[in-house]
């Protein structure tokens, strides 16, 4: 078997095993986001970690550093913020808005260099080199052993916190562990998706799987091969169109989404007994 | 050891605020009986939930659980919230929303050889509350009873000896209630301790085995006609009561104003 015309370069390669990798990790941990109806809060996170970012890029340091800074500190704040989700909704909105305040306060100081404002919030995914590959990895393999470990309190917590509470589950403890594991997941996925784009690949899988099965295991399942699926098929779709890759991801994402929405089943209301 | 109560409350007092919401309360409910806790809004029915599970401290008084502190006795006690408070997620089917409470208190991830035993649980308990035909459904296709039977069976995969129902029957109609206290009533033969609190005694009147009721700060625990009389109601509520009986469901008035009190509605 021959390889592919479009995995000869080596930015095509990084781009798959980046995206990939993200694709993996973001819509696992995503689908725990759907679950518990976090959404905006995985919005505001990925959208925060830009403001980190652009400070980082102002004072000369590394970019993902400030990222991982912000967006880890952004989702102590959103955890500390109130107990539940829709009273945090408020809080998440006032954090997200200073961060994106922050954000174009140093963009505006640091004019230089307007592009890297671009990347990090429309994503560059052909942008990614070797040393990201590895930041990415690490950090996946953490986030995933993270989830793994709080597997079973979360899922109760999620489903059912006051039983949870009272079987002496540390449910304010999980919510927050889960929230700095979503955290570092969105700092990773940001340069490669971007921020505003993030949904792509933490939400829109997931919520296809929700409304195609019923069941944990098999969701979780459907949810990879379904972030799988929109990934790699936006970078194909990319490289031989010629458009901007996170705009082929996000356009596949938001095709699954529309089409999970028309075809779902035995989620009909009923009012009987 | 057989005579032992499941719990033994001695003049507790509890409460979050400056102010204790009940004071000088004592009963015991012993293995496999069936307690109404009764009282209006407000009077501190989660309060005494909250403070049996350990998460509100005892002022005043001895509390055991199973002869233990209730903070020590946790794994033995299943709460049971009110399913219109749930904010869980509508897509899932009824048996993945039972077995995520299966040794949900353990870290990591079930592992695959474990699967057996949590789906006999499961299975066990879905049988006990009648809801192996829910078990496909999705939650957001079921009534507010069929979830509140989910809910009970869910409470019943880690094999509690007591079971705390808090409000069930909040905001379902007759049929659907009597089939929740008919549920409840079978966890008692199978000897589990069923604390049911409600506003309104009349629809656990066939199956109550002693009435805990709870006004003004006091609580009271008896026989039903040893609580639910113009006395021990008067000396709770610190006013005049008359109760009424009429075809063996029971009727409270505030005996000075002649109006039908919050004990019905």
């Amino acid at each position: 078997m021959t390889v592919p015309e479009f995995l000869r370069y080596d930015f095509m390669q990084n781009a798959f095993l980046a995206t990939t990798i993200i694709a993996v990790m973001g819509s696992l941990v995503g689908y725990f986001v759907v679950l518990r109806r976090q959404a905006f809060g995985s919005h505001a996170l990925s959208n925060i970690g830009f403001a980190g970012a652009a400070g980082a890029s102002l004072i000369g340091a590394e970019p993902m550093v400030g990222l991982l800074v912000f967006v880890l500190g952004a989702a102590l704040l959103m955890a500390w913020s109130g107990r539940n989700v829709s009273e945090r909704d408020v809080s998440v909105g006032m954090i997200l808005m200073f961060s994106l305040g922050l954000g174009a306060l140093f963009i505006n100081l640091y004019s230089a260099n307007a592009n890297a404002a671009i990347g990090i919030l429309f994503g560059s995914v052909f942008g990614i080199d070797a040393s990201q590959i590895r930041w990415i990895t690490i950090t996946s393999l953490v986030v995933l052993a993270g989830l793994v470990a709080i597997f079973r309190p979360l899922r109760f917590a999620s489903l059912n916190p006051d039983a949870a509470r009272a079987r002496g589950i540390p449910v304010s403890l999980i919510d927050t562990l889960f929230l700095l594991l979503l955290g570092a997941a969105s700092a990773i996925a940001v340069p490669v998706i971007g921020a505003l784009l993030s949904f792509a690949i933490f939400i829109g899988p997931a919520s296809a799987a929700q409304a195609w099965s019923g069941r944990i295991g098999v969701g979780l399942a459907l949810t990879v091969l379904l972030s799988l699926g929109e990934s790699w098929g936006g970078l194909v779709i990319s490289y031989y169109a010629n458009l901007p890759a996170s705009s082929c991801i996000a356009g596949l994402s938001f095709g699954l989404y529309a089409l999970s929405r028309l075809t779902r089943h035995g989620v009909s209301t009923s009012t009987s007994h | 050891m057989a005579d032992e109560p499941l719990i033994r409350a001695q003049r507790i007092a509890a409460g979050k605020g400056a102010a204790s919401v009940f004071e000088a309360l004592s009963f015991d409910i012993a293995p496999g009986s069936f307690t109404a806790l009764v009282g209006p809004n407000g009077a501190g029915k989660t309060s005494l939930f909250e403070t049996l599970l350990g998460l509100v401290p005892l002022r005043a008084g001895e509390l055991t659980v199973m002869g233990e502190r209730p903070r020590r006795a946790r794994r033995y006690v299943a709460y049971v919230p009110q399913a219109s408070k749930l904010l869980h997620d509508d897509a899932l089917i009824g048996r993945e929303f039972v077995s995520a409470a299966y040794h949900a208190h353990r870290w990591g991830m079930p592992l695959p050889f474990g699967r057996s035993h949590q789906s006999q649980a499961v299975d066990e308990a879905l049988e006990t509350v009648e809801a192996r035909d829910l078990a496909r459904r999705r939650l957001s296709t079921l009534s507010g009873g069929q979830r509140q039977r989910l809910l009970i069976a869910q409470a019943l995969v880690n094999d509690p000896s007591l079971i705390l129902l808090d409000e069930p029957l909040s905001q379902l109609d007759p049929a659907a209630r009597d089939r929740v206290v008919s549920v409840a009533d079978v966890l008692t033969r199978r000897g589990i301790a069923v604390i049911f609190s409600t506003h309104d005694v009349n629809p656990v009147l066939r199956v109550c085995d002693q009435v805990l009721y709870l006004a003004g700060g006091r609580g009271r625990a008896g026989r039903v006609d040893e609580i639910i009389c113009d006395r021990t109601l008067s000396e709770l509520y610190g006013t005049p009561m008359r109760v009424i009986s009429e075809e063996g469901r029971r009727f409270v008035f505030e005996g000075s104003k002649r109006r039908l009190q919050a004990v019905g509605q």
